[in-house]
């Protein structure tokens, strides 16, 4: 059992950040891909998505570089076992790294059993094979059960599987609380990925990436100019989420390059982490705090 | 089992060479169309398909041909039996042709006699109408079997393009023999962008935009690492006018960079041999 709470006095930026702008990378590589009734997965999208942990990854990872900020990136366990010199280079760059389930499960089709396994495994993973202890999660299909049971079983600071709100909220259950850092989700203008089927083998005519570069820096750029406006009065934040397979393409890579060009230039434009995010909400809140299971 | 060959650090193009630039097109006349109402197929999206045979391909041997470069395209074997003429002009310019299978055969779990079929019938019909022994080949939906490297280098193939991981060809071992890949991506594609029936997202100023984008950023870090540009077309999209004018204003607008190479893809799994495995 959770309940929410939402003491949004906390929720207060160091004087110098006016918009906190979290580029979330979701490093999966062929993690998800579509699997046939027959089993197999889809040759097609399989290998498509196997480009970001070949190729894609690496070139998100040299443009955050090149200008010089940090992001967090969710990274699946079994993602991190195949590919582990990008884990250990996104370490070393100093991002945050956070768990982003085993092979991409979706929660909402598991037990609960099935999925502490799954959280278990992941968790253990990063232990062992970076020396991780991971302090946040996302998972993209996340189950009703999925808040319990990070709060029943582990120690993490925050959670990122939700997209149901502008704001971080405090989850609360079993004697813990974690910050909820929701964030968006297709339909919303900064995802811009076009997914018109995310349950039937994509066709060769409608890929990930379908969506002309122009259209996707546009869509960004029109969250980013609201939320500046809007972060003049009020409290706010921007997590962009981005994919290792998607805009790690080179014609889509250059988006992310504009965008982060682009909103450099207004003033109280911080790039952060979700780690530090939460940092910031610790220290002007007192409540119950995370112990440790 | 096709194990993969891990690419030299030291891979490089030809001296010169900076980025080189692949255009590929596959060529049908409908055989891969879906029906769309019921189980029968219909003229409204085998036309589409077959302007391709009829009209596309012609136009583009002639932009082609304006700009002179060269290309790869990938024949439907059905298609280079119906519509010699075209594939034999393909021939004659000096692009390179291969395979794209018979019938736009659907193969990802056929068994390996139906395979070994397959291929052997489209090396056979491109053979008989362009006097031509293929190379290489395109699955043509990009959905491979667990088999279908291994019996491409087992017919002599050099050459597959049917993944789409990597920013660089690499080797495959095949039971002893090479086979290259030539990894393509359909997030460039013509029919992604600008194609009947299909959501046209960003229509020909969209198709443009991302041909651009690529081609920029591919070009920047072409100065710090090996990379190529490679396009795939349909002769039944981008020989239409108005995606054509597209092609066109790419290939304009990269005649004043330095250092390109229009490669066909024999001459891109070439460079790999030398220099490793």
């Amino acid at each position: 059992m959770w309940q929410e709470k939402n003491p949004i006095e906390a929720l207060r930026w160091p004087q110098h950040v006016r918009l906190p702008i979290i580029i979330s990378v979701h490093h999966q590589a062929e993690e998800g891909p579509f699997v046939f009734p027959d089993g197999q997965p889809d040759p097609f999208d399989f290998s498509e998505r196997q480009y970001g942990g070949r190729r894609g990854a690496w070139r998100i990872l040299e443009i955050l570089e090149r200008h010089n900020v940090r992001g967090t990136w969710l990274i699946c366990g079994a993602t991190l076992e195949k590919y582990p010199e990008i884990s250990r280079a996104v370490k070393k760059a100093g991002h945050a790294i956070a768990g982003h389930a085993y092979q991409h499960e979706f929660m909402c089709n598991l037990r609960p059993d099935e999925e502490l396994a799954v959280m278990r495994k992941t968790v253990s993973v990063f232990e062992d094979r970076l020396g991780e202890r991971l302090r946040g999660w996302r998972t993209c299909f996340a189950s009703h059960n999925t808040v319990d049971l990070l709060l029943e079983h582990f120690a993490f600071e925050w959670d990122g599987s939700r997209s149901n709100d502008d704001l971080p909220y405090i989850v609360e259950g079993h004697g813990r609380e974690l910050l909820e850092i929701p964030f968006f989700a297709p339909g919303d203008p900064a995802y811009a990925a076009q997914i018109t089927q995310p349950f039937s083998p994509p066709s060769a005519y409608s890929t990930w990436t379908s969506a002309p570069p122009e259209f996707t820096l546009r869509s960004y750029k029109a969250v980013f100019d609201a939320l500046y406006e809007r972060s003049a009065e009020k409290t706010c934040v921007f997590p962009l989420t981005v994919h290792d397979f998607i805009t790690g393409r080179p014609s889509r890579a250059k988006v992310l390059d504009s965008f982060i060009a682009y909103v450099k230039q207004f003033k109280g434009v911080v790039f952060t982490t979700h780690d530090e995010l939460a940092g910031w909400w610790r220290a002007n809140y007192t409540g119950i705090g995370t112990q440790d299971p | 089992m096709a194990v993969e060959i891990k690419r030299s650090a030291e891979f490089h193009w030809p001296s010169r060479v900076r980025l080189p630039v692949v255009l590929t097109f596959e060529h049908q006349s409908g055989e891969g169309a879906q029906p769309i109402f019921g189980d029968r197929p219909n003229y409204m999206i085998s036309d589409a398909i077959q302007y391709g045979a009829r009209r596309g391909l012609w136009n583009i041997l002639e932009e082609l041909d304006k700009h002179s470069v060269k290309a790869t395209f990938f024949v439907s074997g059905s298609t280079a039996e119906r519509y010699t003429p075209g594939v034999r002009a393909v021939q004659k310019a000096g692009h390179e042709l291969a395979g794209m299978s018979y019938s736009f055969d659907r193969v990802r779990t056929a068994s390996p006699e139906k395979e070994r079929d397959i291929i052997r019938r489209s090396m056979k019909a491109l053979q008989d109408s362009a006097g031509t022994m293929i190379k290489g080949w395109r699955c043509p939906d990009y959905r491979i079997s667990p088999q279908t490297l291994d019996l491409l280098a087992e017919a002599d193939f050099e050459w597959d393009s049917s993944l789409l991981n990597d920013d660089l060809p690499y080797l495959f071992d095949c039971r002893g023999r090479f086979l290259a890949e030539i990894p393509f991506t359909t997030s460039t594609a013509d029919k992604t962008f600008a194609s009947y029936p299909h959501p046209q997202r960003g229509g020909p100023d969209g198709l443009l935009n991302v041909w651009n984008s690529e081609f920029d950023m591919l070009y920047e870090e072409s100065q710090r690492d090996a990379r190529y540009l490679i396009l795939s077309m349909q002769t039944w999209v981008v020989g239409r006018p108005a995606v054509l004018r597209v092609l066109d204003q790419l290939l304009s607008r990269l005649a004043s960079f330095d250092g390109l190479w229009y490669a066909r893809c024999g001459e891109i799994s070439q460079t790999l041999r030398p220099q490793g495995a």
